[in-house]
């Protein structure tokens, strides 16, 4: 791998990431509590994708690749075209006065199963 | 024995001279994409059970958000800074190693491997005090149909969660051997500061364990974070 960065900029370059990771583990940690307690789906999502990043950017070394990025970018492409349509159609759940996935056939202890 | 006539490998630079090929093991861009297509296998599985997730969070909200509730965040929380830190020992154990100091590197993976029977502690920890609330796989409370029956919603969510948190598990598990197998390859002088693919490649299998945590724990443990129970 080709690099013009030292062994002590190297190392602090993880150091610096790894002090990133864990200011956003906490706030994953409070934020339910402490803010935005209305959206905290959407607010931990947005922290975990952001952590990602991090991740996949410095401590996966995928700064500065083009092929690989390109594949990585086409993967998550194709996770979140999968996604998008499983959403779709679940927000338009049609059956669920009579499938088992939902609430009336479940099981003793009820439900609360919201309906589409 | 086969009569095919042997027909050599033939690389070409850049000029276009041709050279051929002795053996793969210094071609490290080769190596490194190999295991990112594998990694993006992964992704790709570990997706298609978020999406899965995602599909019966969406049908019954309420019963994922009280099933999450009852978490234990405390150790969840624990384990997402081990796994944390176990990836920045890995991490400085190959900038040892590109750096020359096997002994440094050797240190560091010793110092993952450690980090990541810590986390598999944790979970044991945290697995057998959720049995002992009745909840695992195969028990009445996570089965349809009974008196003592959660209701559908929360039965997927842990139904998910022990499948998801397993799986991950069983990464974990692997990791654990890998990494002992790249102590053996480095005490061999197999993995060395010039030749050392095998030791990048296994240091983006712990990122790519870590990064399915960076999902897996606001998911199942932070979404019910705001209904509190204090967990199992």
């Amino acid at each position: 791998m080709a690099t013009t960065k030292t062994y002590e900029e190297e190392r602090a370059g993880y150091f610096k990431v790894l002090i990133g990771l864990l200011v956003l583990t906490a706030v994953t940690l409070i934020q339910p509590t402490m803010f935005l307690e209305n959206a905290t789906f959407g607010v931990q999502m947005f922290i975990g994708v952001i952590k990602a990043w991090m991740i996949v950017m410095y401590y996966m070394h995928m700064k500065g690749e083009k092929l690989i990025g390109a594949s990585v970018i086409f993967a998550m492409f194709l996770v979140a075209f999968f996604f998008v349509i499983v959403m779709i159609d679940v927000n338009h759940f049609q059956f669920g006065d009579v499938s088992h996935i939902t609430s009336e056939v479940t099981s003793a202890g009820g439900s609360s199963a919201s309906k589409h | 024995m086969s009569d095919h006539p042997y027909v050599p490998e033939i690389a070409v630079d850049r000029e276009g001279n041709e050279y051929e090929v002795q053996g793969w093991q210094g071609d490290f861009f080769g190596g490194k994409f190999g295991f990112w297509l594998f990694m993006l296998t992964e992704i790709m599985m570990f997706g298609a059970m978020f999406m899965v997730l995602t599909y019966y969070f969406t049908l019954h909200h309420d019963d994922f958000i009280n099933a999450s509730a009852s978490l234990n965040r405390t150790l969840g929380g624990f384990n997402t800074v081990v796994l944390l830190i176990s990836a920045l020992t890995m991490g400085l154990g190959l900038l040892k190693m590109r750096h020359g100091d096997v002994k440094g590197s050797k240190l560091m993976i010793w110092a993952t491997i450690l980090l990541a029977l810590v986390f598999l502690g944790v979970k044991a920890v945290e697995w057998t005090a959720e049995y002992n609330h009745g909840i695992f796989l195969g028990l009445p409370a996570l089965q349809g149909g009974l008196p003592e029956s959660k209701p559908f919603g929360e039965i997927m969510f842990f139904g998910m969660y022990f499948t998801m948190t397993g799986l991950h598990g069983v990464h974990i598990i692997i990791g654990i051997g890998l990494m002992l197998w790249l102590l053996k390859r480095i005490n061999a002088e197999k993995v060395t500061p010039e030749h050392y693919i095998l030791h990048f490649n296994l240091a983006l299998y712990w990122d790519l364990v870590h990064l399915i945590w960076v999902f897996v724990f606001p998911y199942y443990y932070m979404i019910g974070a705001g209904l509190s129970t204090g967990g199992h």
